[in-house]
């Protein structure tokens, strides 16, 4: 019982301590000098024929309404360099994104910056084979909530790669490829997002040689119900996911403002995934986590469980406790492979500012695991059954644990022998 | 879910957790205007620059005396543009005809026709301000559509495509000095209205739009009489078979409820038709529709989202009040207003027709 006061006081001053020295919040302020370009620009975005060329000059060109591009073919729009050609639209006061693509084949947006959009910076809607080479998306000061959702927004797109992009400050997620199929996300920079990258019920999707970093979570292949498809098949490989500590500043009731800071990867009610060879560093709540979804939709404090409408209409992924009633989804990881990954961390203690790190703290040593399961499985299924398989293999000297969440952790575990095995996915 | 035993922490922390961001400024950073010192899209266009090289009107421009082959056409029913009148013109080129078709809900058009809309308004000074002219133009391969603004000395009106937000000061019955922000639509805009099926297509050129007359053309003849009598229309069925759609505001031209259906026609059916972009509402305010149901009668919204402001049918009979379609005509909110277009202020006049039409309908 003494044991247990010192532990308790311990934790107190600690707290004290954190909350006279908060966490400074990430800042981008790139130096800006607008000019006044939209008449043309806009213009050009209308004029644009199918196979044409819009060529933007360098400058820092302020927009009061959103770009959009609609039913075009074949059409590029290349800036001067993502340093050098910038789309602000900062204050605009039309329309909720930077630019809106709707219905276009074969596009091509290269070499530019979008910046500060009310909602999303970038948003790709029904398209199909598009190319997103070195744009930078961000929103500028220090990071908020009120950033838009979304820095580059593929959704219900085919073939598409985004290569070479950066993506910061977004409230929701950086890279977010939601309801696609065929999908390479490769060498791309985010930080300062909720979440950095994300693979939303998507497909056949690559996703490898990417830096995420001073986010809340750096990378989550996520499976979400009621939507129109389901995702499967995804590799990730040679990423270098680390530091990703930042305080969570995602919109109340959003999918992503319940995953806790400090968490590296999260692996959620997906199959089929192959993650090796990644580097995965330095983080206070866990570096990589394989969960299910009942872990989120379980969360019962009403304010993480609602959306207001506006988020809403922004087509931000809120929490849906009703995801039961959707027959076609599936809750549960399965099928994973983790392997040759590599694991750091030059943090010793778990955060106490969320639950997992708090039960980490509890009931792990005081120390951050590497690896997390949270074994929630369909009724009747027992653990490691074939179908519902997770496979740990070669990621060297790891602090595994398995947390029996749907039993109240009664048999929490750090043994890795059960799930050390080799599948071929 | 995580039944740790450390709640007194937990609230500690949630104490602890409220984030201290500073609210986002949303005011716009000023900018200098720059041109472009090269195009920005390398492919040419050869639409005419100024609304005058199309030789429509006589000088001066403002005036919009027409051409020979330009002939004014009016409609029974209008849409509603934001208290803008219109003016409303027809081009056909040399020894071509508009056609009737009977599976066609508008007249055809030979390649090379104009028509041509005047939208202006009457200012204190007791002159007329046109702020727009918008054309419809057919070409071989279907219509485009292009729009042209006028400028301050009301001299000429040039080629625009982006769009535009133009403040007026106009005077309403002649009494009433009112401001309205109006919105020149762009190019990508016109297709939202115009569109059926996936083609392009003028609205309100139909036997039941255009069957009246007009003392532009005649002051004794009715202007489809004029038309064909003038050999500017073909194959037209006998005149005792022409549809006639009611003067909304005309009380001699039909009872509350035949109005309020013509002011539904002409206001919602370009996309509230069953071809139309809002067809898939399964809301049809076309004038011809006698499926109560379709009609919006104890109709469920489908998709309205935001839009249906928590009322649970488009139409109750008897409670205007609680009818999603009144609320959305009374709203200026963008995201639950209707039409979606081109309105930025409320039709007070349209809503107390639609408004009696609702009050007079039979409870189930």
């Amino acid at each position: 019982m003494k044991k247990f006061l010192y532990l308790v006081v311990g934790v107190l001053i600690l707290i004290f301590v954190l909350w006279l020295f908060p966490e400074p919040m990430p800042e981008y302020i790139p130096e800006r000098d607008y000019i006044d370009m939209e008449a043309e620009i806009l213009e050009s975005f209308i004029l644009a024929k199918d196979s044409s060329v819009i060529q933007l000059p360098e400058g820092h060109f302020l927009f009061s309404q959103a770009l959009s591009l609609d039913d075009k073919k074949h059409l590029t729009i290349r800036g001067m360099g993502m340093d050098k050609t910038i789309l602000s639209f900062k204050g605009q006061v039309k329309g909720a994104e930077g630019i809106k693509v709707t219905q276009c084949k074969n596009l091509i947006i290269e070499d530019l910056a979008i910046e500060d959009a009310a909602g999303d910076n970038l948003k790709i809607s029904d398209s199909d084979s598009i190319v997103l080479r070195r744009v930078r998306s961000a929103w500028t000061g220090k990071v908020s909530t009120k950033n838009g959702a979304y820095a580059l927004y593929p959704v219900l797109c085919s073939n598409l790669l985004i290569e070479e992009c950066e993506a910061i400050g977004a409230s929701d997620a950086g890279i977010y490829v939601g309801q696609s199929k065929n999908v390479i996300i490769r060498n791309n920079k985010a930080y300062y997002n909720v979440a950095g990258i994300e693979s939303e019920n998507s497909s056949n999707v690559e996703i490898y040689g990417n830096e995420a970093y001073e986010n809340t979570t750096g990378l989550l292949i996520f499976n979400l119900p009621q939507l129109t498809v389901y995702g499967e098949n995804i590799r990730a490989y040679n990423n270098t996911i680390y530091n990703n500590n930042i305080p969570n500043f995602g919109v109340k009731g959003s999918i992503v403002s319940a995953v806790p800071k400090g968490t590296g990867v999260v692996i959620m009610a997906t199959k089929n995934v192959t993650f090796s060879k990644n580097t995965i560093r330095d983080h206070k709540t866990v570096n990589l986590s394989v969960v299910s979804y009942e872990l989120f939709a379980a969360d019962d404090d009403p304010e993480n469980t609602t959306l207001d409408q506006e988020a809403e209409n922004r087509g931000i992924r809120s929490v849906d406790s009703d995801y039961t009633q959707d027959v076609t989804y599936n809750a549960y990881p399965k099928d994973i492979l983790i392997h040759e990954n590599a694991f750091e961390n030059k943090f010793s203690f778990p955060t106490l500012s969320n639950d997992y790190g708090i039960l980490m703290f509890m009931k792990n040593k005081m120390t951050i695991p590497d690896i997390v399961y949270d074994g929630i499985l369909p009724k009747n299924i027992p653990l490691q059954s074939p179908e519902y398989k997770i496979c740990l293999h070669n990621n060297g000297e790891i602090n595994f644990v398995m947390m029996d969440a749907a039993n109240d952790f009664e048999n929490f575990s750090n043994d890795q022998t059960p799930f050390d095995c080799k599948m071929i996915l | 879910m995580m039944k740790v035993s450390i709640n007194v922490l937990y609230i500690l922390l949630l104490l602890l957790g409220s984030c201290s961001d500073a609210p986002k400024v949303t005011n716009a950073p000023t900018a200098k205007r720059v041109v472009p010192s090269q195009p920005l899209l390398s492919q040419k266009t050869n639409e005419k620059q100024k609304l005058s090289e199309y030789g429509f009107f006589e000088a001066p421009l403002s005036d919009l005396i027409p051409n020979p082959r330009v002939y004014s056409y009016e409609v029974n029913t209008p849409l509603f543009s934001d208290y803008a009148s219109k003016k409303r013109f027809l081009y056909l080129p040399d020894a071509t005809q508009m056609e009737f078709s009977p599976t066609a809900s508008t007249l055809r058009f030979e390649k090379g026709s104009v028509l041509i809309k005047n939208f202006y308004y009457p200012t204190s000074d007791g002159q007329e301000r046109i702020i727009e002219t918008r054309l419809l133009i057919k070409e071989k391969e279907g219509w485009k559509p292009l729009n042209y603004i006028w400028n301050e000395e009301q001299s000429d009106a040039s080629l625009n495509y982006i769009g535009a937000d133009i403040e007026v000061e106009w005077i309403k019955n002649e009494t009433h000095i009112q401001k309205v922000n109006y919105s020149v639509p762009n190019l990508n805009q016109c297709k939202n209205c115009h569109i059926s099926d996936s083609d392009i297509t003028p609205i309100g050129l139909s036997i039941a739009q255009l069957n009246r007359k007009n003392p532009l053309l005649s002051v004794d003849k009715n202007q489809l009489t004029f038309f064909q009598e003038a050999k500017l229309i073909k194959n037209l069925p006998k005149k005792n078979n022409w549809s006639k759609l009611p003067v909304w505001n005309n009380p001699l031209t039909g009872s509350v409820e035949e109005r309020a259906k013509a002011y539904l026609d002409a206001n919602c059916a370009y996309c509230h038709s069953p071809k139309g972009s809002a067809k898939n509402s399964g809301l049809h305010l076309n004038y011809t529709e006698i499926n109560t149901r379709s009609r919006g009668i104890y109709k469920p919204p489908v998709a309205a989202g935001k839009g249906s402001g928590d009322l649970v049918y488009d139409i109750i009979p008897g409670d205007p009040e609680h009818s999603i379609l009144l609320y959305r005509m009374k709203s200026k909110d963008p995201s639950i207003q209707m039409p979606e277009l081109g309105r930025s202020l409320v039709h007070e006049e349209g809503i107390a027709l639609i408004s009696e039409y609702i009050q007079n309908l039979q409870k189930k």
